[in-house]
């Protein structure tokens, strides 16, 4: 393999970085090269048995590794390069790499364009500040899914999940079907983490309790978890005294939120959204540093692996343009959150193309209007932050603006008043 | 193995029985070290702001009280220790914050006070070299007292650093080994362990929280310790840049202290905010999390809770806490002979290589024979940390292990080569694997690299991954097989 000649290095295999790969090779740059740290493509993928992936984009209900392995071959047919086992160490702003292996030892080049799809991590136990002692038996969702579906192993068996992210909801049900008890799902909001189709196929379906405006006030045990103490909380989230009950169980798993995982973003100089985790785009996923495009949860984090796929695909397409010298266009109209709105994606368009605006709610709320400026606007029964929002808008709403900003915001229906 | 003996029994494998052992490694005498964890310096060394002071903060200076002349005996002695073992070791100055007149006055104090003492180079900042130094930290500041001796270093390296060298010199170390019981015969002890009885003429009791525990077991308790919990945060590495020294501001609370200081690591640490708790409960509290974040925001204003990756809380031991930062413990009993109990509370890790030296001729005096070890070697070399070392360092290693080329650890960047090494030198356990190649010290805490280093564990010591354990004993990470809990019901 010959680095010097990259045109497209994706950092990461996941739906991301494979989607992105695909799409900048079939945009006809030449030498595409994927770099990921695990010992197979996909990324977390293989760890994700259950099915529901894949419905939007191949119309069908696959598996994880069923997903991933559709991508898989298609990166084989089309002859794009993998280094496996190879942990990307360093990205400098001008686009170096330095990456590490036990084959190949310190690698170091320069492709033409770099696209980050380096996913995202769990929030652990030390972020939650979780108070009490620090015994064996805590893990995050997305550790546990690997030990049980990968690892073969099952942490224990009276579990307490502290969270209710969809990894966390997913981890529930499996550790049931292993014949572990799931004790309670505690989610301290007063609606759940991750989507509403895992809340009734992974907790209802399986009759596991869920508490909602609730969480774990202490940890106990000194060297095996013994119990957690949880209580009910108030409006602003703080426990209500007289509320607590202690739970005794051997395990207790965290599933409290992802963050996108930009260390190597913040190397090359990438700048990054406080309100996302991840990189600041255009519409053409480009970065404020040239030829460094990013996709998928290393962006913000996603509900649906389908929506990763098809985000990471504009980050190819531009990364392969960009080694042609092609031009995307120039981002005029800034994207902005309004009431409700805790972020939109991209944070800049064009009014040139049709485009696509990932966005998040910061509260639940019912019976509401997403508006988009003045050129668009929607009913929507119910919003929450555990579902994102995409708004399709074409050229033609866009042309229709006067200002160069535009507002996405959450507004309540006016009712008509009777008489 | 169940009958052992020894000249001299160092109970407790902390920074304090590791320097004793590593100093008594000097002379030709039969050592044996027992620590009952099952790695070295997870109590209160582990538990702690690797800062190497010399007793300006919370000493004052007190040349009355024996632990200030242990810390100050100390100074010129760690660097060149440290050089010796290879252990990161890091100079980064204290800038102890003045915020109003009164605080001036008490560091103008303070700094005749270390004068008078021979104590030198503290200068007075003003406010404009200040900013210069610390753009970052609170306009409160008026000015500070700079303080350029103040260093710091990774404490539990430190003392894995002591009881391998020691070991080299001949020292036997046992670890997973606890003390139950000591009978005191004739002309020697008689220790009862887990692991059988053990036989020696001397004791050196550097049990940590459990001193007292220790002496009472041949009735020599003649001193009286209060245990003061202790809360640390650890920040992000992101923000390893955002102060250069130590920040120390005087506390608005009697008895707390507040410092941000850099690590040898890159994350900064804050704390240090105390209560007094029941022994041993190293338990974080929400209370005191809240009180250590409120007191870092006034170092660094705008700080985001978010940057806290981890926190912990350990114990400082006082003599009379009642009235003050008072006196530690190194000294042989009054009533038993040839037992000798050292316990520094504050700051152990600094006081450590002269209170060493100290045990020594407390043990001279108690009879203990002493002869020079010929072949006593000083050196000891670290491990590699693969992300440390230069490019041509990396090729090198990888060339020669190729496992060095396998990062298993993404947040820190540690390679299987170096988890392995860490095993071959005595590593046992997920947490031992954690601070001796810092796999799982990072902003993920442990959420990628847990799984890929059990695998190792188990692989190295050819063990099922059922049998490895956090911390040893009963700290199994998982209970069960796949399908093994459905068996019965099927």
């Amino acid at each position: 393999m010959k680095l010097t000649d990259i045109d497209v290095a994706v950092i990461g295999s996941g739906p991301a970085g494979m989607a992105a790969a695909i799409r900048a090779k079939e945009e006809g740059a030449e030498q595409v090269l994927i770099l990921e740290r695990q010992e197979q493509l996909g990324g977390l993928l293989h760890q994700c048995v259950h099915n529901g992936f894949g419905l939007c984009y191949f119309k069908q209900d696959l598996t994880g590794p069923e997903y991933s392995h559709r991508f898989v071959e298609k990166i084989n047919d089309l002859g794009i390069q993998v280094l496996l086992r190879t942990m990307v160490t360093h990205l400098s702003p001008d686009r170096q790499i330095t990456a590490v292996n036990d084959r190949e030892g310190i690698l170091r080049f320069k492709p033409k364009s770099v696209v980050l799809a380096m996913g995202c991590r769990e929030r652990s136990r030390g972020q939650l500040n979780v108070p009490g002692t620090r015994p064996a038996g805590i893990f995050t969702a997305g550790t546990a899914q690997r030990f049980v579906n990968v690892e073969g192993w099952i942490p224990g068996k009276k579990v307490v999940i502290l969270g209710s992210g969809d990894i966390g909801m997913i981890m529930a049900r499996r550790l049931t079907l292993e014949g572990a008890e799931v004790r309670a799902v505690v989610e301290i909001l007063p609606y759940v983490g991750g989507l509403t189709r895992n809340e009734v196929q992974c907790l209802h379906d399986f009759h596991i309790p869920l508490l909602l405006e609730h969480t774990v006030t202490e940890i106990h045990g000194q060297e095996r978890l013994e119990a957690v103490t949880l209580a009910k909380v108030d409006k602003d989230k703080t426990p209500i005294r007289g509320t607590q009950q202690r739970v005794e169980c051997d395990t207790l798993l965290l599933s409290v939120g992802l963050i996108p995982e930009n260390e190597l973003s913040r190397m090359a100089g990438v700048r990054l959204d406080p309100l996302t985790g991840g990189p600041v785009v255009n519409q053409w996923r480009e970065t404020n540093v040239p030829g460094i495009f990013a996709g998928g949860n290393v962006l913000h984090v996603h509900d649906m692996v389908d929506d990763v796929s098809w985000e990471a695909e504009i980050a190819g397409t531009s990364a392969a343009r960009f080694t042609k010298k092609e031009t995307m266009g120039k981002e005029n109209i800034i994207v902005k959150g309004g009431r409700n709105i805790r972020y939109v994606v991209p944070q800049a368009i064009t009014a040139q193309q049709d485009v696509t605006l990932y966005a998040r709610v910061k509260e639940k709320e019912e019976n509401v209007s997403l508006k988009v400026g003045s050129i668009f606007s929607k009913s929507l029964k119910v919003v929450k932050p555990g579902e994102m929002l995409k708004i399709d808008l074409t050229q033609n709403q866009l042309r229709q603006m006067v200002e160069n900003a535009l507002e996405l915001s959450i507004e309540h229906i006016k009712r008509r008043q009777d008489g | 193995m169940n009958q052992m003996e020894t000249e001299v029994l160092i109970i407790g494998g902390g920074v304090l029985g590791a320097a004793v052992a590593r100093e008594l490694s000097r002379y030709r005498v039969d050592v044996l070290l027992v620590e009952k964890e099952a790695d070295f310096g997870w109590g209160s060394t582990k538990t702690n702001m690797c800062i190497v002071c010399q007793g300006g903060d919370a000493l004052e200076f007190r040349p009355e009280y024996h632990r200030s002349k242990l810390v100050w005996d100390s100074m010129p002695l760690m660097e060149p220790l440290c050089q010796e073992l290879d252990v990161p070791f890091r100079k980064v100055g204290e800038l102890a914050l003045i915020r109003n007149n009164e605080e001036l006055n008490k560091f103008q104090k303070l700094k005749s006070k270390a004068e008078k003492l021979g104590l030198k180079g503290h200068q007075f900042i003003d406010q404009d070299t200040l900013r210069q130094m610390e753009p970052n930290i609170t306009r409160d500041a008026i000015g500070a007292l700079h303080d350029p001796h103040i260093a710091i270093v990774d404490p539990v390296r430190l003392t894995i650093a002591l009881i391998e060298n020691a070991g080299q010199n001949g020292v036997n170390i046992m670890r997973e080994t606890e003390v139950l019981n000591i009978f005191q015969k004739s002309n020697q002890f008689e220790v009862e362990t887990n692991r059988g009885l053990m036989k020696c003429r001397f004791i050196v009791n550097a049990a940590g929280i459990s001193v007292e525990k220790i002496a009472r077991m041949v009735n020599s308790d003649d001193f009286v310790l209060y245990p003061i919990r202790g809360y640390v945060g650890i920040l992000d590495k992101n923000l390893g840049d955002l102060i250069k020294h130590e920040i120390h501001m005087r506390p608005d609370a009697p008895g707390q202290m507040n410092i941000l200081t850099p690590s040898v690591h890159g994350n900064l640490f804050f704390g240090t905010t105390m209560q007094p708790a029941k022994r041993g409960d190293c338990s974080t509290t929400e209370k005191i999390a809240e009180i250590g974040l409120k007191n870092v925001r006034k170092i660094i204003p705008d700080l985001s809770e978010r940057e806290i990756i981890h926190s912990f809380a350990g114990f400082l031991m006082f003599r009379n806490w009642e009235v003050g930062w008072h006196e530690c413990v190194v000294q042989a009993s009054r009533r038993v002979p040839r037992f000798i109990s050292i316990c520094i509370g504050y700051p152990g890790v600094s006081a450590a290589p002269a209170t060493a030296k100290e045990v020594v001729t407390l043990l001279r005096r108690e009879g203990l024979r002493l002869e020079q070890n010929p072949a006593f070697n000083p050196i000891r070399k670290a491990p590699p940390a693969f992300t440390h070392l230069s490019e041509e360092r990396q090729k090198e290693l990888i060339a020669q292990d190729s496992r060095y080329g396998h990062v298993v650890c993404r947040c820190e960047t540690v390679t299987e080569g170096e988890v392995i090494e860490a095993i071959r030198r005595g590593a046992n356990t997920l947490d031992g694997i954690k601070f001796r190649t810092r796999a799982g010290m990072g902003r993920c805490q442990g959420g990628f690299c847990t799984p890929r280093v059990v695998n190792i564990l188990a692989r190295e010591l050819g063990l099922s991954e059922k049998m490895i354990t956090k911390k040893g004993r009963g700290s199994r990470l998982l209970l069960f097989q796949s399908k093994e809990l459905l068996e019965g019901s099927i």
